[in-house]
């Protein structure tokens, strides 16, 4: 029997790790996240000592960011990619030389993230940034851009938090402190939320993101399945949609500690953001013949049926794959007939089969890729994978 | 199923390549002649294997290539692969095969293996009946070696590192040891059935100044990390440097190190064979110099005790060579093989204890660090500059460390950078060099230097 007790608070199901035995729990809204899982696992909870337990989680949608840099190459990817993989979610970037006509962010941003140039550049930024960022309704501000540049921005910018830069002279990407500061963020995050913070009455672990924890798990996903590299792993869930992926699969100039990144595609997610993912499907020009070849009509999308949902994983597969395919250029491209193996987890392994999670991936391939070959599929089906990273 | 089989069973799934029959596959490297096999050559015969370069796109060019080269009494024949196979394009190398089939014009720089499939390739190397060598530069080289195992290719060259940090800019090099892991195994595996499968490690790097330190630090971890695996024949190499002196103490160093390591990881039971390669700078554009270049590499080729050279051409300073100046260059170093007697034995006892002393410095760094598996020992060296290959292409290299030849010619070591080697080595190195000068002129002596040979 294992020593701890691992828990993923997500935004539709909990699961509790006791042992070898993983049971799942549909949130009940009424309660209070605390409450209601120590309503349901009372008895295994009080078989565990505070430093026993880890938790992760996603109920709370995570922090969103709004980052500002002057090259899509260099600062904003690298800013992109660390805030990804610590989990958090990007709202906007904003290429700098465009920052007057930029529009502002409508929601309030947890963080804002400015960075920009190596060490040995200045006077990069100018009044245009302050202007900007007084119409921004945020709640914190760090800079991880050049040294020089850092002062001014301090005496110009109220509460600014200045670390390290992010880019190095050698133009590689230094992730460590900034992945601190939004891990550190996060984690003040859930202790200012009521749902939350109750759940350090029975943990005196960090409570993580659950993505920070599937991205820790990566590395190790041979003990648990077998999967051949480069592969991806897809989550879809009931508020976002997150793809890990092999850095294999990008043509990248980054050099980072963690062989693996992530995309998170908020509006893909199946129940809260149902209306979201039906308004990307009804745009997608291959969506009628997906449903066609699932036999399904468009009337299934105002049904509340289990066909319903599966036909919702299934274009969330779908869009997912099609969005990071070359058929969509403007976004991150993967390398997909490179693709060897995909996992998938997440509330979708409870609602589809091996087959039919096959044949999806199977059409997505024919269509877009104009191949029959199609990587490996992995489900996931006792939802486990995040158990692997939590306590590493 | 075993695990790595499942594994197998998924990479060999792909479009471009044919459908794979292992059963088959083990049943044909169970029968093959051992003379398809360098490690049996290597065993019995008494003189050094000379094999050229060379790879076409279409069959019967690459057939033709052979047949000039056996004419030429080759001892191992090449296999070049083409670039777009080397990044996993098989797509692209179909296109540009089709073109050269239909148009008779070479749309590719070697051949696409994965492409023409085992089943048409096998053909023509048992037709041949000599061991071949696959060469190629591909940091993913999982379904490219199942295809030349299967093709009946026993000698593979490469390895995560001197595939990777000369060639390529962005791989993720922890990805490159992976995928190199899983090519030891199979061939681990296969040697099992037949003769071993030799493996060969890349020397030349990126063939630019590279100290004799750095490249033996890398052949011998190339080495280990293949003998770990359970790989029973290997080989090192080097390229000829520019100083006969240095690559005499160079192969000194490195055969008795590799014996030396190979033994600390109880893998003495291996056979490790010395390669070297003519040289693999730019070469110069008059053909006689280049004759002449190739005869001296030959000469210390016999020198420092190689087992195998591998060969340039005249035309090397002029795009790829043709088949003729490929054989051509085979029968001319055979022949200055056989009338090369009575070398004599050449030791420099400072140099090599020099160099052996940086090598073992660098190699207890790498093995101190506390990661708990060998290559990821090795990626957080390359990553934090303990090695550091000068003017690699790639970005997760330091490229921190500078050299620059003394007045004989040997590369010396002027800039560290986070090379763990001693003070002692280090004011040796510089010693043998004028650094009295200014900056400018060292930076031209550097970019003299480059060019050594033109």
């Amino acid at each position: 029997m294992k020593k701890n007790l691992l828990v993923d608070i997500g935004s539709t199901y909990f699961k509790v790790c006791d042992g070898e035995d993983i049971q799942q729990h549909f949130r009940d809204f009424n309660k209070d996240i605390f409450d209601d899982l120590k309503y349901k696992c009372a008895d295994i909870i009080e078989k565990y000592k505070k430093e026993e337990v880890f938790i992760c989680s996603s109920a709370n949608g995570g922090l969103s960011t709004l980052i500002i840099g002057i090259t899509n190459s260099f600062s904003l990817k690298y800013a992109t990619n660390i805030a990804f993989n610590s989990g958090i979610n990007i709202i906007d970037t904003v290429l700098y030389q465009n920052i007057k006509n930029s529009s502002i962010p409508s929601d309030l941003i947890d963080v804002v993230i400015i960075t920009g140039g190596i060490d040995s550049v200045s006077d990069i930024f100018n009044e245009d940034l302050f202007t900007y960022l007084e119409q921004v309704n945020y709640s914190n501000i760090v800079y991880v851009g050049n040294e020089n540049d850092a002062k001014f921005l301090s005496q110009n910018i109220k509460n600014l938090v200045v670390l390290p830069n992010i880019i190095t002279n050698k133009l590689q990407v230094n992730e460590n402190e900034l992945k601190e500061y939004l891990t550190n963020l996060y984690q003040a995050d859930i202790e200012g939320k009521e749902d939350i913070k109750h759940l350090y009455n029975i943990t005196s672990n960090q409570i993580y993101s659950t993505p920070y924890i599937v991205n820790r798990t990566l590395p190790l996903i041979n003990n648990m399945f077998k999967v051949a590299d480069p592969f991806i792993l897809v989550d879809i869930g009931g508020a976002t949609t997150d793809i890990h992926y092999s850095t294999t699969l990008v043509n990248d100039n980054m050099v980072k500690n963690n062989e693996y990144d992530r995309l998170v595609f908020k509006k893909l997610g199946v129940y809260k953001s149902k209306e979201s993912l039906i308004y990307a499907a009804k745009n997608n020009e291959f969506v009628y013949e997906l449903l066609a070849h699932m036999n399904v009509t468009e009337n299934i999308f105002q049904e509340d049926s289990d066909k319903a949902l599966r036909t919702l994983m299934k274009l969330a597969i779908f869009l997912v794959l099609y969005k990071v395919s070359e058929a969509h250029p403007l976004y991150v491209h993967l390398k997909l007939d490179l693709l060897k193996s995909i996992v998938l987890t997440g509330g979708i392994t409870k609602v589809l089969k091996q087959e039919e999670a096959e044949d999806i991936v199977g059409f997505f391939y024919k269509k877009i890729l104009n191949t029959t070959i199609k990587p490996n599929i992995v489900l996931d089906s006792n939802y486990e994978i995040w158990t692997l990273g939590i306590t590493q | 199923m075993s695990l790595l089989q499942e594994e197998r069973e998924i990479i060999v799934r792909n479009e471009y390549a044919d459908n794979f029959d292992f059963a088959e596959i083990e049943e044909f490297v169970k029968n093959a002649s051992k003379n398809l096999f360098i490690s049996h050559t290597f065993k019995n015969s008494k003189k050094m294997l000379v094999q050229p370069r060379g790879g076409f796109p279409t069959y019967k060019k690459q057939f033709a290539l052979n047949e000039f080269f056996v004419n030429a009494n080759v001892d191992v024949l090449p296999l070049t692969i083409d670039s777009n196979t080397r990044l996993n394009d098989y797509a692209m190398s179909k296109k540009m095969l089709r073109l050269s089939e239909e148009n008779d014009v070479d749309m590719l720089n070697g051949y696409p293996l994965v492409n023409h499939g085992y089943r048409t390739t096998r053909k023509m190397i048992t037709h041949f009946d000599k061991p071949v060598s696959l060469r190629h530069g591909t940091p993913d080289a999982r379904l490219l070696i199942e295809t030349a195992i299967a093709s009946g290719i026993f000698e593979i060259e490469g390895g995560p590192i001197t595939y990777l940090l000369p060639y390529s800019k962005n791989f993720p090099l922890d990805k490159a040891f992976l995928y190199w892991k899983y090519v030891e195994r199979i061939c681990a595996n296969y040697s099992k059935l037949n003769e071993p499968i030799n493996r060969e490690s890349f020397g030349p790097l990126t063939a630019t100044l590279v100290p004799p330190c750095v490249t033996i630090v890398i052949q011998l971890l190339e080495m280990l990390l293949s003998l770990e695996e359970g790989v029973k024949s290997f080989s090192v190499s080097f390229s000829q440097s520019g100083s006969v002196n240095q690559d005499i103490v160079t192969s000194a160093v490195l055969k008795k190190m590799a014996r030396y390591y190979a033994e600390q990881i109880n893998c003495g039971d291996a056979d490790i064979h010395l390669v070297y390669h003519q040289w693999m700078g730019a070469f110069p554009s008059n053909k006689d110099y280049s004759e002449s270049l190739i005869n001296t590499a030959t000469v210390i080729a016999s020198l420092v005790g190689a087992d195998k050279i591998i060969t340039k051409t005249r035309d090397e300073a002029f795009g790829i060579p043709t088949k003729e100046a490929n054989a051509k260059t085979v029968a001319n170093t055979q022949y200055t093989l056989r009338i090369l007697n009575g070398l004599p034995n050449i030791v420099d006892k400072e140099e090599e204890e020099i160099l052996e002393a940086e090598v073992k410095s660098i190699m207890e760094a790498v093995l101190n660090d506390s990661a708990d598996t060998l290559w990821r020992k090795v990626f957080n060296s390359i990553k934090n500059g303990i090695i550091d290959v000068p003017f690699s292409p790639h970005i997760i290299n330091n490229n921190e460390v500078v050299t620059v030849r003394d007045a004989n010619k040997n590369i010396r070591i002027i800039k560290r950078g986070k090379l763990p080697i001693s003070d002692r080595c280090f004011e040796y190195e510089k010693s043998k060099c004028d650094l009295n000068k200014d900056a400018t002129s060292i930076v031209n002596d550097i970019i003299h230097d480059i060019g050594i040979m033109q």
